[in-house]
């Protein structure tokens, strides 16, 4: 807390010239969660502005907000000294505020150079003129450094091509104000080095960027003004060659790092729940091996992309798979999510929206979906005992819902995770897959989950956490298993459980010669 | 009325003839119809299998290929393929004469006599022969006995699809009672499907108190209708009049059903006739060129055998 | 402030609210009887409605398994084939008189429509779960299937019921009724009510919802989404052969015509009904007032005399289009 006081003291010189763009009062409400309240920012030509915070800190948000693909519930926005509505993103790209997305947006069976052009294609008349989007593209795409035939379709590039190719997109609209959102999330560190590079050139060239990253050393590196969120409200802004990481870490979290996680249990004894071996998931991963105790959580760490989630839904046959594993002795396969299910194994997708929960329906349709047949009675859903595991699920889990008939899509992500839980923990499961669990969370909630996740493997469920927070590994976990291109390639334990060794092994890079390590 | 002949004259002619000259001359004849969609056409479909039979055994050289289409656009496709076999005649009865006007003219363009049936093409020229039923005929005959039969009353008409044949019976039917003492309480359109005559039907019978006679231009809707006043246990309506020469009509006809005195021909069996003289045209060397335009002729008790046929599906 | 929020999770429930989505067709039939009643003097008469009801149970009891297959997330385009096809088999069978030619004939020819319209539905069902083809092509395949069997059954014609005394014992099926209620009628109540209790009380209908609401999440719940999904077309199949049994009492004959664009029909009664095409919402009872919707816009046109017979289509398009809008608007005041 105290960092946080003296860091609002903390005023920006005003020798700069006036902001492109301002945001003002922001505040944005959806339903009654109130994501972001009273914003301010200002981003000016030639300077990199990057904004941090935790997952949920609602920096997506406010980015949505600044390129027009969301409307502010209170405040205003003044682009050039003027307030400015903007219709949507087209009018926003039209204005020069363009956003790069974390997420692939590109038609996959387009080429490259159709991507970049679409929506503003060049043309002879009425006829397309390929030849000269192609050589636009490709001059596009080298500028960034990058190799790729413009005429290639973009099904066939790798996620840091396809990332290469958004940011080459949204350069060639030519944009005043530059929004990039988590660029190097799934680039290789040389990739990174040469997007930072690229960033450096737009600077000289008098575009506004506006940053937004985890990767705290990176912010440190580039930023020239950094902003920092925290449960939807503005923090601080400071200028940015006066913050190291571990400053930067201690404002986004405002408090100690130590107290959000349960202390953590001694490492179990007892013999393996689960021994996997050969396994192999094809175009995913292949040789896993591992074994899981009861009592025991086991974290699984890589880059996006290294096949983590693909390798348990191969496990529990919710995709095609190869290998031989071993429950509680008994040599057994999954051939279906049923089998797996029935054997006492549970994954929480990390598409929690998308494969966990029906947003349309209310929560108890939820949270019974998976064991329906323990509400039953004969052929009969019954609707009082639903009411009462909702109850039970409710008090566990601590999910907050103002009305019990509320949708489940109203939930907040933090207490839509808890209902997922709850769901699956009424099929009394002996192992807990859960993935990305607490990815878009906010803060208050994540402790929540983690002292839910330690009080399973306290109560003997053998746990795996899969995730990109290196932090949250460290944490919750006894073991971390660091996988890269669908192979596990170590084991940490104890001591040796570092964001830096983590990254050293999830990259196979050696940190030390790299401009960009990773972690604080 | 431009009746050139009558369809049993000609059968006659034909029949003497091929007795006369029996050679084995190469002819290759393709008879394009609409597939069996409803009661009449599976008739039509029924008489060109028969008449193929009756044909190819009497002529040995002859080979009829019967293709059968279920829309404009596949007659049109068929046509084509028909005409790159190589054939001699056409006989086709167009799903649809504007649609179908211009396919039928490449094949008519490559030499082929051409045999139109039931629908007129928008170009005459095109056309070696026409056959066809007369549809004004069908309507003029159907108002010319309910004005005979019921001096003056009430009826309700049925009418089938929106298109040429429909309007040009209705045209007739209007024409024939004018200034008689019959009035047309409703006209509303029964797509020629009993399901749709049997609904329109009962709204009728809620909607009129009293209704004397039902024109319903089709034999399958008369299915519909009979069912629906059935139904309804109303004594007021005296008859109904239908038409084209459904056997289990004609049946009823000769029986002396009161409900069905009489029914108005409009039979299927036009194909057969179009395919005789077609064939006719090749083997007997008799000028068949021109339009043959059959009677609508009036079914009554007393000549309801000769319309009979057990074994058709119509 | 965990304790606000359990004080306000506790506070007393507020009076019921009206649910506008499910009530829309409801309303949007309630205004279709008034107009009727402004535009023709007969439209209320007992008699008049009495036929609207028992002609509208085709398409009600086949727009329950509609209800069903779109609920499910699926489609099926060959409804009326089916029950052409499905009404000619039973036809066929009823005029060997195996069964003695009495009601035991009819009660096997029943039977046999039941499993014929089952096996239908399987078909259906399969090849689009096993095969993994879009219910959309499977059935319009289907629909083409069963369309031209029922013609090469029918030789081009139609296929009646050839015995008079068993015509006259099955006739009452359609135009009979039971303390003053014609059996149709009782029939879609029935039907509908099944349906409304196994879509909305048992763990199938359950299952089936989730399976339509997001195929991902029931998969991911462990739910066996094929067999869902096959099921949801076997309760079409079956609708349809009940439709069947109800339809073929009444004219006593299946013909190329029989069923003709059912499939459109039963699919927007079931959207006029209120089930969303996207699949995931079901509302059986809904259907049913959307079945009842279209019969009655037909009778209306024809009771009224204001429009010409040609223009008939433009006005019901125009109705349904309203009966729509009508809905939107109330479940638009529902959210708000």
């Amino acid at each position: 807390m105290t960092v946080g006081a003296t860091a609002d003291a903390v005023s920006i010189e005003r020798h700069n010239p006036a902001p492109v763009l301002e945001a003002r009062g922001l505040a944005m409400q959806f339903g009654p969660v109130e994501v972001l309240t009273d914003i301010g920012l200002e981003l000016r030509s030639g300077e990199v502005h990057a904004v941090i915070g935790e997952n949920g800190a609602g920096k997506s948000t406010l980015m949505k907000l600044l390129s027009g693909y969301l409307a502010p519930t209170r405040g205003a926005i003044h682009l050039n000294g003027a307030t400015v509505a903007f219709r949507g993103p087209v009018d926003a790209e039209q204005r020069g505020i363009v956003l790069v997305h974390q997420e692939i947006l590109l038609a996959p069976d387009l080429t490259v150079a159709q991507n970049i052009f679409m929506g503003r294609e060049l043309r002879h008349g009425l006829v397309l003129d390929d030849r000269a989007m192609n050589r636009l593209a490709a001059g596009a795409v080298e500028r960034l450094g990058a190799a790729i035939d413009p005429r290639q379709t973009v099904a066939r590039l790798s996620i840091a091509q396809r990332q290469l190719v958004q940011i080459a997109r949204a350069l060639a609209g030519r944009p005043r104000v530059i929004v990039l959102d988590e660029p190097t999330a799934s680039l290789t560190p040389h990739e990174t080095e040469a997007l930072l590079n690229i960033i450096g050139e737009l600077k000289r060239d008098g575009v506004a960027v506006l940053y937004i990253s985890h990767r705290l050393p990176e912010v440190a590196a580039i930023a020239d003004v950094v902003t920092v969120l925290r449960d939807g409200k503005h923090v601080a802004t400071l200028p940015g060659g006066t913050l190291t990481p571990l400053d930067m870490a201690h404002l986004m979290v405002g408090r100690d790092m130590a107290r959000l996680f349960p202390p953590r249990a001694t490492p179990p004894e007892a013999t393996p729940l689960l021994c996997v071996k050969d396994l192999s998931v094809p175009g995913a991963s292949s040789d896993i091996a591992f074994t899981l105790r009861p009592g025991e959580i086991l974290g699984f760490a890589g880059l996006i992309g290294a096949g983590r989630t693909e390798t348990f839904e191969g496990l529990l046959g919710l995709r095609p798979a190869q290998g031989r594993v071993t429950l509680a002795g008994r040599a057994t396969w999954f051939r279906s999510v049923r089998d797996s299910l029935a054997a006492g194994l549970v994954y929480l997708s990390e598409d929690r929206k998308g494969k966990g929960l029906l947003l349309a329906k209310p929560l108890a349709v939820n949270l019974t979906l998976a064991a329906l047949h323990r509400f039953c009675r004969g052929i009969l859903v019954s609707r009082t005992r639903e009411a009462k595991g909702l109850e039970d699920a409710i008090a566990r889990f601590d999910i907050r819902a103002r009305r019990r008939t509320m949708l489940a899509g109203q939930l907040s992500g933090g207490n839509q995770q808890k209902l997922l839980l709850a769901k699956m923990m009424l099929r009394e499961p002996r192992v807990v897959v859960i993935d990305e669990p607490t990815r878009g969370i906010d803060i208050g909630t994540k402790e929540q989950i983690y002292r839910l996740l330690a009080e399973l493997a306290a109560a003997g469920k053998a746990v795996v956490v899969i995730s990109s927070e290196m932090g949250e590994l460290i944490g919750l976990c006894h073991r971390i298993l660091v996988m890269r291109a669908g192979r596990i390639v170590g084991e940490l334990a104890g001591e040796a459980m570092t964001e830096r060794n983590i990254a050293v092994l999830a990259t196979g890079a050696d940190v030390h010669t790299s401009a960009v390590a990773v972690g604080a | 009325m431009d009746r050139l002949l009558r369809t049993c004259a000609v059968a006659v002619l034909v029949l003497g003839a091929t007795a006369a000259q029996a050679q084995t001359k190469t002819v290759t004849v393709a008879v394009s119809i609409p597939a069996a969609d409803h009661g009449w056409t599976g008739g039509v479909v029924f008489q060109a299998e028969r008449a193929k039979a009756l044909l190819e055994a009497r002529h040995p050289g002859l080979k009829i290929i019967v293709k059968t289409s279920p829309d404009g656009a596949s007659q049109a496709n068929a046509l084509e393929d028909l005409t790159t076999q190589g054939i001699d005649a056409l006989v086709t009865l167009p799903q649809n004469s504007d649609e179908l006007t211009d396919p039928l003219r490449q094949v008519k363009n490559k030499g082929v006599f051409v045999t139109v049936v039931d629908r007129a093409l928008s170009d005459p020229t095109i056309q070696d022969l026409y056959v066809a039923g007369n549809n004004p005929d069908v309507g003029r005959v159907a108002g010319e006995y309910m004005k005979g039969k019921l001096p003056s009353g009430q009826v309700v008409v049925i009418r089938g699809l929106p298109i040429v044949i429909d309007e040009e019976r209705q045209k007739g039917f209007d024409a024939a009672i004018a200034g008689s003492g019959l009035k047309v309480l409703d006209k509303q359109f029964g797509n020629w499907s009993r399901d749709d005559a049997f609904k329109v039907m009962q709204d009728y019978l809620a909607k009129f108190p009293k209704i004397d006679a039902v024109w319903c231009q089709d034999d399958d809707m008369a299915v519909g209708v009979l069912e629906a006043i059935k139904q309804a246990k109303r004594s007021d309506v005296q008859f109904v009049v239908g038409g084209a020469g459904m056997k289990d009509m004609v049946k009823r006809v000769a029986d002396g059903d009161a409900m069905i005195p009489v029914d108005v021909l409009y039979p299927p069996a036009m194909i057969a006739t179009a395919m005789e003289l077609t064939v006719a045209n090749f083997y007997d060397q008799i000028p068949v060129r021109g339009r043959y335009i059959m009677d609508a002729t009036l079914v009554t008790k007393a000549n309801a055998k000769e319309f009979y046929y057990p074994d058709s599906p119509f | 402030m965990a304790d606000t929020l359990r004080d306000a999770s506790a506070a007393p429930p507020r009076l019921p609210r009206v649910d506008w989505v499910a009530a829309a067709p409801f309303v949007a039939l309630a205004c279709l009887l008034v107009f009727g009643a402004f535009v023709s003097p007969s439209f209320l008469s007992l008699g008049n409605l009495a036929n609207v009801l028992t002609r509208s149970a085709f398409i009600a009891i086949i727009g329950v398994g509609a209800t069903f297959v779109i609920a499910s997330g699926g489609i099926d385009l060959s409804v009326g084939s089916m029950a052409a096809f499905v009404a000619s088999v039973m036809i066929l069978f009823m005029n060997t008189e195996l069964g003695g030619g009495g009601v035991g004939t009819l009660a096997l020819g029943m039977l046999l429509a039941a499993g014929v319209g089952s096996m239908c539905g399987l078909l259906n069902g399969l090849v689009t779960t096993v095969g993994r083809i879009e219910p959309f092509i499977t059935t319009l395949g289907t629909m083409g299937i069963f369309r031209a069997l029922t013609i090469w059954l029918a030789n081009g014609g139609s296929i009646a019921m050839k015995s008079q005394d068993l015509r006259t014992l099955y006739r009452p099926v359609y135009f009979g009724s039971v303390g003053g209620v014609p059996l149709p009628i009782a029939l879609i109540l029935a039907i509908t009510a099944v349906g409304a209790f196994v879509l909305y009380k048992t763990a199938f209908g359950r299952h089936l919802l989730a399976v339509g609401s997001s195929e991902d999440v029931a998969r991911y719940s462990g739910i066996p989404i094929n067999r869902v999904r096959t099921v949801a077309y076997v309760v079409q199949g079956l609708c349809v052969a009940v439709a069947v049994m109800v339809y073929v009492p009444r004219l006593g004959a299946a013909t190329a015509t029989t069923g003709l664009l059912w499939e459109l029909q039963a699919i927007t009664a079931v959207v006029v009904g209120g089930t969303a095409l996207r699949g995931g919402v079901g509302r059986v009872w809904g259907t049913l007032c959307g079945a009842l919707l279209l019969e009655i816009v037909g009778n209306i046109m024809v009771l009224s005399s204001f429009v010409s017979e040609y223009l008939i289509g433009a006005v019901q398009g125009t109705i349904i289009i309203v009966a729509m809008l009508v809905q939107r608007s109330l479940s638009n005041r529902n959210r708000a």
